[in-house]
């Protein structure tokens, strides 16, 4: 196990190493100069160039030029945004907390609705049900997500006037960042308004969190059901009904965490484009995240920011996807034993 | 249990008031910048001026100078100090005496000293005083004492006055900045803005919010709501949900098909007034062909000015004779020479010897005042270019890219326009045609004729309203045979307000002013 992990960790170096040459090599292809490009620094000092040149080695080639660039980005160094002047690792670290705030709201949705969908589907005895709940869920697949976003808008908070449509709160109510998380640091606040303001910060996460859920919930509830109809042929079930046990009993102890293994693995495979999706539901309901920060960078051709948060968004996801593979080999046996036979 | 509760009991807001803007702002000094955006945010909600507008009248009026003189000669300007005004205070900055004569003289030595510490932590310049050129203008301020100040001038000048009452010229604290300077960080004086205007600046979100809150010790009558938020929202349809949601009190510049959907929703108003501003297209007169008199009279001609009032503005501008609006006392409805059309175009292509010419059209990618929707004019006009054989490549950049590109000079049109600052006429000349405006990268024509600058000069130097006026015409006359730009509309100043906002003034000039601007809060939801 310890030699798997290490490989894992491996991976997950080389991987990031690759990300961020890539990186390193389009700051040259930005049409600017390549130490506005690097700092963000608009026409600097004497003094600062003299700084930046030390920094960044630029008098040295290109092999010592990244290892300069790699310790500067990794020492949290992503230069200073072109547009506001401020550090590039501040501005990241306070959208960071709402992207991470919507996708677990959407990855909560997503999980708690899709699996018992998913296990009624593979359950149903009814050809009527099933297919229902197929074709719902081929729907919800394949609906590009800027319609639904769009359309949830229109419908829920434009025609309707239920729910708001843009934003994690209403700016009225001041809230200090103590967490960062809207909902949380709602209730910790000490305002009057903290309830209230609780209340209007869920309403506003209900749209976004909902569009963005669409996809991990149909990959849920197909991967489930998969799953979940393997799981039931399999011997052992069949024993267990043999011994005259109650089916809920049956799935709920016996077949629902073998068949959630599967799940685990799709939702790693999902997580690419989960990623591009939340940059989407972000601009569209003009949640502060780092999805709309990044897309407002490239707008306003804010390099520092682009590379920052292309950095941090990469690395997000070549993390979690190594994680859960790691997740996934430890409650899976079976996988470690491929594991063993490979080495 | 608890959470049902709540979920019943009427939701409360904090008293305040939230306006949809439409940008970041680029500083939080409005003597840095000629953008509007920047103006709506800081000039009237942070800051005061020496003398103000009276939004009805159009007269000046008291601020931070509670009196004024001109001597006899119109070449000195005293102006008696308002006592006892106190500057804002912030976690960086705690005032520990009133607003005196040296803050004034702070204020206007930074931009025409080029010694001064603080003449060069603007990056940008100081772009409205070059456009003007207040440097050359005043030749030296002088503190009588702590509460008189006397301003002398090179030369006369009847606009004065109307230019130390924009929203450019607005007075900073000299103490704040002394503190700065001695930290080694002069430039926070243009980011953590202090000054002595109704609101004070709590927090800047970039892409997100401005946060306000009113400032108690304001001079004058205190503002009337308790916080005021800025929801930077870029788009103009989302600014429009936002209104029907709710979450914005009160938001500006709608597109004009967006007007008709507004008037379906009954707790919505539009608040609108004729303008001080002009839409046009101006050329870049260095670049050849455009250098060429007839090509750029040429591409006048080709334009339908009717088809853009029509889609652009659906018939709430109107049509633009010359630079100055109706609105303004210099203003004659002149029949101008180059109405469309397009076989004189051709014919004057010809003439010049251009063939198969090509050109650039700069369309802003943000909504102004003057024209709500810049992208589809540039439709409209690409099209009617087509008729007479030139093709046209429409340019956009998000607007900090925009403008940054755009003073250096490599542009071969743009579309743009202008919002008076003030009522005098000569804010529609000076600071976007003449030469020192060259400099200061406002004049989008990049167009210097010292004729055209003598003529405005000659109109600055006479007070009587009737001779001016006559100048102003020539200058009109002027520009209608160079066309350096191409005007097309003046459009209504519109505000979109919900019905529980009362007393939101629309100025035909200037920024937004929250000051007076009250809120009734309906126990919603």
């Amino acid at each position: 196990m310890f030699a798997y992990l290490l490989r894992r960790l491996n991976l997950f170096l080389a991987t990031s190493l690759v990300m961020i040459g890539v990186l390193f090599y389009a700051t040259g292809l930005f049409p600017v100069e390549r130490t506005y490009a690097l700092t963000g620094i608009h026409a600097p000092t004497t003094s600062q160039l003299i700084q930046i040149e030390q920094d960044y080695k630029l008098d040295k080639h290109s092999g010592w030029q990244f290892i300069a660039y790699l310790q500067q980005r990794l020492s949290g160094n992503l230069g200073i945004s072109v547009t506001s002047h401020q550090q590039v690792a501040e501005e990241l670290r306070s959208v960071l907390p709402a992207s991470f705030e919507l996708a677990t709201m959407a990855a909560i949705i997503a999980i708690c609705l899709g699996v018992p969908i998913g296990v009624l589907a593979s359950q149903s005895q009814h050809k009527l049900t099933q297919n229902t709940i197929m074709a719902i869920t081929l729907t919800g697949y394949s609906v590009p997500v800027f319609w639904l976003g769009l359309y949830l808008s229109l419908w829920f908070g434009v025609d309707l006037g239920w729910l708001p449509i843009s934003g994690q709160i209403n700016l009225l109510y001041e809230i200090k960042p103590i967490t960062g998380f809207m909902l949380v640091d709602t209730l910790l606040s000490k305002s009057e308004y903290g309830m209230s303001a609780f209340k209007d910060a869920l309403l506003h996460i209900i749209l976004p969190a909902m569009t963005l859920a669409v996809l991990p919930f149909t990959v849920v509830v197909r991967s489930t059901r998969s799953a979940m109809m393997n799981v039931m042929d399999q011997t052992y079930i069949r024993a267990a009904e043999a011994r005259g046990m109650h089916t809920s009993t049956i799935i709920l102890r016996h077949a629902l965490p073998n068949a959630l293994i599967p799940v685990l693995k799709h939702l790693g495979l999902m997580l690419g484009s989960f990623a591009s999706y939340a940059i989407v539901v972000e601009m569209i309901f003009s949640w502060p995240g780092v999805g709309s920060w990044l897309v407002s960078g490239i707008y306003q051709r804010d390099y520092t920011v682009i590379q920052g948060g292309i950095l941090a968004v990469a690395l997000l996801i070549i993390f979690l996807s190594i994680l859960i593979e790691v997740l996934h080999t430890v409650f899976n046996p079976l996988s470690r034993k491929d594991l063993y036979a490979t080495r | 249990m608890s959470g049902l509760l709540v979920a019943c009991s009427p939701q409360q807001l904090p008293s305040g008031l939230v306006y949809c803007s439409e940008g970041n702002p680029e500083s939080f000094n409005p003597q840095l910048v000629t953008s509007g955006t920047t103006i709506d945010a800081t000039s009237h909600q942070i800051y005061s001026r020496l003398i103000d507008y009276d939004t009805q009248s159009g007269k000046l009026v008291p601020a931070l100078a509670t009196s004024w003189a001109m001597s006899d000669d119109g070449l000195s300007y005293r102006f008696t100090l308002r006592e006892n005004v106190q500057f804002q205070h912030s976690s960086r900055f705690i005032p520990s005496r009133y607003f005196n004569a040296d803050d004034v003289l702070f204020s206007f030595n930074r931009i025409i000293d080029a010694q001064h510490p603080y003449h060069f932590v603007s990056r940008t310049g100081y772009p409205f005083f070059q456009s003007i050129g207040f440097s050359e203008q005043v030749k030296k301020i002088e503190k009588i004492n702590e509460h008189e100040v006397v301003l002398y001038l090179n030369r006369k000048d009847a606009s004065f006055l109307s230019n130390l009452a924009t929203d450019f010229a607005i007075i900073l604290s000299d103490e704040y900045a002394q503190q700065q300077l001695a930290l080694g960080q002069p430039e926070n004086v243009d980011h953590f803005a202090i000054g002595t205007g109704p609101f004070t600046l709590v927090q800047y979100a970039k892409n997100e919010y401005i946060r306000y809150r009113r400032n108690p010790d304001y001079w004058g009558e205190p503002a009337n709501v308790e916080m005021l938020v800025f929801d930077i929202t870029l788009k103009s349809t989302t600014r429009l949900a936002k209104l029907i949601t709710g979450d914005c009190s009160v938001s500006a510049l709608p597109k004009a098909g967006e007007l008709a959907v507004i008037k379906q929703h009954e707790e919505l108003n539009i608040e609108s007034q004729p303008g001080l501003n002009v839409a046009f297209w101006a050329f870049n007169t260095q670049k050849p062909p455009l250098n060429d008199v007839r090509v750029r009279r040429a591409l006048a001609y080709a334009v339908d000015k009717q088809d853009i009032l029509r889609a652009v503005y659906q018939n709430t501008a109107i049509e633009a004779t010359g630079v100055l609006p109706p609105a303004s006392w210099a203003y004659e409805n002149n029949k101008r020479i180059d109405d469309y059309n397009p076989q004189k175009a051709r014919d004057l292509l010809k003439e010049a010897g251009v063939a198969n010419l090509s050109i650039d059209i700069w369309a802003m990618p943000v909504a102004r005042a003057y024209n709500p929707n810049t992208m589809k004019t540039a439709e409209l006009i690409q099209s009617d270019l087509a008729n007479i054989g030139v093709k046209v490549n429409i340019i956009s950049y998000d607007w900090s890219v925009f403008t940054q590109r755009l003073s250096r000079d490599e542009y071969d049109s743009v579309l743009i326009g202008w919002n008076a600052d003030n009522s005098d006429p000569d804010n529609f000349f000076t600071p976007i045609l003449s030469c020192s405006a060259m400099q200061s990268n406002n004049n989008r024509s990049r167009w210097c004729n010292p004729e055209f600058d003598a003529l405005l000069d000659s109109a600055r130097e006479i007070a009587d309203q009737a001779e001016r006026k006559v100048i102003y015409q020539q200058a009109e006359a002027f520009l209608a045979d160079q066309v350096p730009l191409l005007s097309f509309a003046h459009a209504k100043r519109v505000i979109l307000t919900r019905h529980d906002i009362s007393n939101m003034q629309v100025t035909p000039f200037g920024g937004i002013s929250f000051a007076r601007t009250s809120q009734v809060h309906s126990e919603a939801n």
